[in-house]
């Protein structure tokens, strides 16, 4: 029954928040809220690391593969919520717009990503990732700003027809699956899937037509070249704290679903197909976003292509598989959390300060802003994938994997953009940390203490995964890896 | 058998053709009422069809997923979207950047496209091919209408053609998924539109108008 916890804390975590008209009580019940919630997350985590498996019913399930995203999701919700405790201190007091309905908006959302984690049915995980859109949408569209809303909009518009052609996908799956013989009832199951794949005959082309449509549809919302149109709009628009669980968690559980079907597509008709697909939209994703990160004005859009750009590298790990592919990608999704949550969380305290986020607007950081610029420094030089920090190390796994395979085209191109993303990022670095004292100088730049903690804890974390993996992670990710195979 | 089998491929074709006729009629409707009205039955079109299924395989789940369509589809959301054109006091013209003409040459491309696509799947699922390629269609119109019509009411209605379409192909190729999925999926649709309905008011009184082609601050 512990896996019920999760849920219904959020649920009614977002109905109790509703309750309290004032600020400061809402935001400390928030707090609380955050903090059961990850212990209920931390005991389902443990007893899947004793236990192998957990499920309760037919549609919820656990195993290592979603025990893994519910640890990213612990870990960046609970930074985020923090932080936000001290962002939004100066609310807005429309009607969706004071800090009650953040974060009842904000668990609800944590709802639905926590369940796309833990559902045991295609059919339920499809329900849920579409609840992540409209849970998220209103929190995109938070600023009610003229960017605000046509942002809003646009997400709520590309990614519902996205996830339709994902829902297509899931019912081209549930046919090939009812015609080789399933019961209709369990066809959906995950579980029931991977253990029925080897002993049935699929029709290996509805297969791979559903891979298609699934691939399309939650790359929607991975944000994979060319379908990507919402994921800048989006990040840039959203309050701050809202563009970090976006890009730190959302497109994980996005990625996550489609991890899914890559293993029951490859045990039905082969890693090729799905493998190929992942590394075509891996690479296309990532050239792209890298160039674009060229051209950009605002740095939150900046750190949006870079989500791009990493969830490309992520799918690129996936795509080249082995162990080395597959232990890079899953550690790269992590480390991409926590290295991009602390980028957010710093671009936040420049909007703070500033009052935009034009990079051309924004200069000499580092005197104004020392300890924001710390952050921002750390984090930069984190999320380019340089030494000693945790993203060196997942990409140079995902490399020396592309090497040990030979496909020399996709490990040249991963390098060309690498290089490209650290041009661009210490051009940017350098001109908003020098240059002249700005014209209106900021009001003031000391840190909260709830900003100062998260942002520490995010950057000894990065160092620390960079110089050492935890034996325990190393273990939860190899869990994680042998539901994979 | 043969020859139950021989009338149900027929039913199906010709509830078919009814789908391509709606289809046909909602890209040429000039005024956002008449493409409600043909919104409201194709969806009819569709109950019919899924209360047929429910007879012929003896599936109780059909039938209510029948009874959910007539009510939520043919019904409440035509409702509701009469009462948001209504409220935003929008105009009727629906801003096409598509001449009618132009939109019939595309949509009977599309038709024909919609079978070419389901050719090889056919026979392999025992469904007659114009059951197969009426979802297709819908799919790909309600696509078109979501790029061709500025406004935001209609990319919506968009929106719900392609949902009809994707429904359609599970109704015709496995008789529907299990009901608990679809009772979810229609709960997403209900809410999304609601959601799409708050963003078309905040639309209206941020930027004074409903066409969303307008909507190009956000760039690059």
């Amino acid at each position: 029954m512990i896996l019920l916890a999760p849920l219904l804390i959020a649920l009614l975590g977002a109905l109790v928040v509703l309750g309290f008209r004032n600020h400061q009580v809402a935001t400390r019940a928030a707090l609380l809220i955050t903090g059961l919630e990850i212990a209920s997350l931390m005991v389902i985590i443990r007893q899947v690391h004793e236990r192998g498996v957990l499920q309760v019913g037919r549609y919820l399930r656990v195993d290592g593969l979603s025990s893994f995203f519910l640890i990213n999701i612990a870990f960046i919700s609970g930074l985020v919520l923090v932080y936000a405790s001290g962002y939004m201190r100066h609310p807005g007091e429309g009607r969706f717009t004071s800090p009650r309905w953040f974060y009842a908006l904000v668990f609800l959302f944590l709802f639905t990503m926590i369940s796309v984690c833990l559902s045991a049915n295609l059919g339920l995980m499809w329900i849920m990732m579409e609840g992540t859109t409209l849970a998220s949408a209103l929190l995109v569209g938070f600023y009610n700003t003229k960017g605000a809303v046509e942002a809003g909009w646009k997400y709520l518009m590309v990614c519902t027809v996205g996830i339709a052609f994902a829902l297509f996908g899931t019912i081209v799956l549930y046919l090939a699956a009812v015609k080789a013989g399933m019961n209709p009832d369990t066809a959906l199951d995950w579980a029931a899937l991977m253990e029925a794949l080897p002993r049935m005959g699929f029709d290996s082309h509805l297969v791979k037509l559903a891979f298609v449509f699934v691939i399309v549809g939650y790359g929607t919302k991975i944000g994979f070249v060319p379908m990507h149109s919402w994921l800048p709009d989006a990040h840039a628009e959203a309050p701050t704290p809202v563009s970090a669980l976006l890009s730190a968690v959302l497109l994980n559980c996005a990625m996550y679903a489609v991890m899914r079907y890559d293993a029951i597509v490859s045990h039905a008709v082969g890693a090729a197909f799905p493998h190929t697909l992942l590394l075509i939209f891996g690479v296309m994703s990532m050239v792209v976003a890298g160039l674009l990160i060229l051209v950009q004005r605002n740095l939150k859009r900046l750190m949006a292509y870079s989500s791009i750009e990493h969830m490309g590298i992520v799918a690129i790990g996936l795509g080249l598989g082995g162990p080395l592919g597959l232990f890079g990608a899953l550690l790269h999704i992590f480390n991409h959390s926590v290295g991009k949550s602390l980028l957010f969380f710093s671009a936040g305290n420049i909007r703070e300060n500033f009052g935009t986020l034009r990079m051309d607007r924004v200069t000499g950081m580092a005197r104004t802003l020392p300890q924001t610029s710390v952050a921002l420094v750390v984090g930069s030089l984190a999320i380019v994938g340089l030494p000693p920090f945790s993203l060196f190390v997942s990409e140079f796994a995902i490399l020396s994997e592309a090497f040990s395979q030979r496909r020399y085209t996709v490990a040249v191109l991963f390098l060309a953009v690498l290089s490209v993303v650290f041009g661009g990022f210490t051009y940017y670095l350098l001109r908003m940390l020098c240059g002249d004292d700005p014209k209106s100088a900021p009001a003031n730049g000391r840190l909260l203490p709830s900003e100062y903690s998260v942002m520490g804890i995010a950057g000894i974390c990065l160092l620390f995964f960079g110089v050492r993996i935890p034996h325990i992670f190393t273990v939860i990710i190899q869990d994680a890896m042998a539901v994979l195979r | 058998m043969g020859l139950v089998a021989f009338a149900t491929g027929k039913i199906l074709s010709s509830f078919s053709v009814f789908l391509f006729l709606t289809i046909l009629l909602l890209v040429v409707s000039r005024r956002f009422s008449t493409s409600v009205m043909l919104f409201s039955v194709q969806s009819a079109i569709i109950a019919a069809e899924a209360f047929a299924t429910g007879f012929r395989e003896r599936l109780a789940a059909a039938y209510v997923v029948a009874a959910l369509i007539v009510l939520i589809k043919v019904i409440a959301i035509p409702c509701a979207f009469f009462g948001l054109a209504n409220h935003l006091k929008t105009s009727s013209d629906m801003k096409a950047s598509t001449t009618p003409t132009q939109s019939v040459f595309i949509a009977a491309a599309m038709i024909y496209l919609s079978y070419a696509a389901v050719q090889s799947y056919g026979l392999s699922v025992h469904v007659p091919d114009d059951a197969l390629a009426a979802p297709v269609a819908l799919i790909l119109t309600g696509a078109f209408l979501m790029v061709s019509r500025n406004k935001a009411l209609m990319q919506m209605l968009g929106l719900l053609v392609l949902e009809n379409g994707i429904f359609l192909a599970a109704l015709t190729t496995t008789f529907g998924m299990p009901l608990i999925i679809e009772i979810g999926v229609f709960f997403d649709i209900l809410i999304g539109l609601l959601l799409m309905g708050i963003f078309a008011f905040r639309i209206r009184d941020t930027f004074d108008h409903l066409d969303v082609s307008k909507l190009r601050r956000l760039r690059g």
